[in-house]
């Protein structure tokens, strides 16, 4: 299986292979510590970090907690709804992000579909910090949907019905046995989605605008530093792709480490 | 038909003669968002006068064209919104000696409705959402000092109100008008030529005392390989026919040094 046995395949994969790491390396190279730290110290570094840390973290949970239901649903239905239902599911991840910003101002902005009758409850959703966390929510449900199914599908529906058999309700059953099996896939999925909130850029741009400490997350941050201050955006980058580095350790490392606890909590 | 062939033969006596052995290719023209329109017909008519040269004109806020031809973009022709991103590149020798072929004024434009009914500058204060360019972008420094020059004749704090109601800030003066024309904001500062051509908003005046004029400096970028071309395109600009469509387009057109 070793790439180094292997010189031909390692010839072919290496054009892509060196696409996807050097760009992360010349950032690492374009940026002196003292960059960094003049970048970090920029006024635009903390208010968007932690208005990207707030609204990846209301996104997410909104899209665990709609998007578990969902899963199931479309995990164990199998009519053409169903496969209606999960193509819609997954129209945000072909559609491009600007295309789903625009879309989203013309149904929650002031003459959109929506926003008339917001209006007359004193809502207006673009602009607003609320705005930034709907564009994630959007863009990054399918991520976390696809996934989750996928790991509802593989949850062995004879357990369940052994389940149902020993007493569990519907919703024990889901809770008790469906979840905790595919547990390591629901929080794959969950850091997928959570790593693809982090980086919405387009959808947030255009639905929600640009202001610091409101609207403006890390990548939008990244996009306006570039305009004045190139070593304040390569900072930013750098924090980010750091963060997402550690997001993606995380979804390797995650599954196996939840499948370990949950044998030695099954065991003691 | 025959009036077209006119036009074109005219144009061509009037640039044509004395532009040189220009050399075919792409020009590539790099310019503030405002010339959008202006530009585009200039590109049309260079093209037409001269087929060996494709112009590509590229539009953006000034800030983003200088940071990209400071990284080595192809440009061959910059023209900025403001004297400052212009200075920037001559200072570090990227682009040549530079002129002024144009100027500018700001207006308020808002939405044909009005929703906020701003009538004039003080009414920017009871808006619920504006939107200016970004401290960066040639039209959000213009607006912000506006509003500073109008602080003093309003109420206590005005420039703060307004500011306060700022829900974003965007990167071109094109952005920020598609947000009014698109009724999410309430009302923006532009430049006239951008309020000029659309139909969607409405404009209301800035007082002359508090507005300012944009002069916006076109130069040649020194590592061009399209001098001649760049130096035609230049020199159509400051044509009369040039002049004449920035004029149509609402720019104000210096008068060509004798």
């Amino acid at each position: 299986m070793r790439f180094a046995g292997r010189p031909l395949l390692f010839l072919a994969a290496a054009p892509v292979l060196g696409l996807l790491v050097l760009p992360l390396v010349g950032l690492l190279v374009a940026s002196s510590p003292a960059d960094l730290a003049a970048g970090i110290g920029s006024p635009l570094f903390a208010p968007a970090l932690w208005l990207s840390a707030r609204t990846t973290a209301a996104s997410l949970a909104v899209v665990v907690l709609a998007g578990t239901p969902l899963a199931w649903w479309l995990a164990v239905g199998s009519g053409r709804t169903t496969r209606v239902v999960e193509a819609v599911v997954d129209l945000p991840i072909v559609v491009p992000p600007a295309v789903v910003g625009i879309a989203l101002l013309e149904t929650f902005g002031r003459s959109g579909l929506l926003g008339p009758g917001l209006v007359r409850f004193g809502i207006q959703i673009p602009f607003t910090t609320l705005a930034v966390v709907l564009a994630q929510v959007v863009v990054s449900a399918p991520f976390y949907v696809q996934a989750a199914a996928a790991a509802f599908r593989r949850v062995d529906a004879d357990l369940l019905i052994v389940a149902r058999t020993l007493g569990q309700s519907q919703r024990g059953a889901f809770l008790r046995v469906a979840v905790p099996i595919a547990l390591p896939g629901l929080i794959g999925g969950a850091a997928l989605a959570w790593a693809r909130a982090l980086g919405e850029f387009g959808a947030t741009l255009l639905f929600a605008g640009n202001l610091p400490g409101t609207t403006q997350t890390m990548p939008l941050a990244i996009y306006m530093a570039l305009e004045s201050d190139v070593r304040v955006a390569v900072a930013l980058s750098l924090v980010l792709a750091a963060v997402s580095i550690f997001l993606l350790l995380a979804l390797r490392l995650a599954p196996s480490a939840v499948a370990r606890l949950q044998t030695r909590s099954a065991r003691s | 038909m025959r009036k077209w062939s006119f036009v074109v033969a005219l144009s061509l006596a009037l640039i044509g003669c004395g532009g040189g052995d220009i050399e075919p290719g792409t020009l590539n023209v790099y310019a503030a968002s405002s010339l959008t329109e202006a530009f585009g017909e200039l590109e049309a008519a260079f093209e037409s006068t001269h087929p060996e040269v494709d112009v590509a004109v590229t539009f953006a806020g000034s800030q983003v064209l200088r940071l990209q031809i400071a990284q080595g973009a192809p440009a061959d022709v910059f023209a900025s919104a403001n004297v400052e991103h212009m200075q920037a590149l001559v200072d570090s020798g990227l682009v040549e000696e530079s002129v002024v072929f144009a100027h500018n004024d700001l207006v308020i434009i808002v939405p044909p409705d009005n929703p906020a009914g701003i009538e004039e500058i003080g009414d920017l204060a009871h808006a619920e959402r504006l939107v200016l360019g970004t401290a960066n972008v040639p039209v959000g420094d213009y607006a912000r000092e506006v509003l500073r020059r109008a602080a003093p004749s309003h109420e206590e704090g005005f420039e703060a109100i307004v500011m306060s109601r700022v829900v974003s800030e965007e990167s071109n003066v094109r952005l920020a008008r598609s947000k009014v024309e698109l009724g999410e904001a309430d009302a923006s500062i532009v430049y006239r030529t951008d309020a000029g051509s659309t139909d969607r908003v409405r404009v209301v005046e800035i007082p002359r005392e508090l507005n300012l004029i944009a002069d916006y400096p076109i130069g040649i970028v020194e590592a061009t390989g399209m001098r001649a071309a760049a130096e035609a395109w230049i020199k159509l600009v400051g044509s009369p026919e040039g002049r004449a469509v920035l004029e149509r387009h609402d720019f104000i057109v210096p008068t060509p040094p004798e």
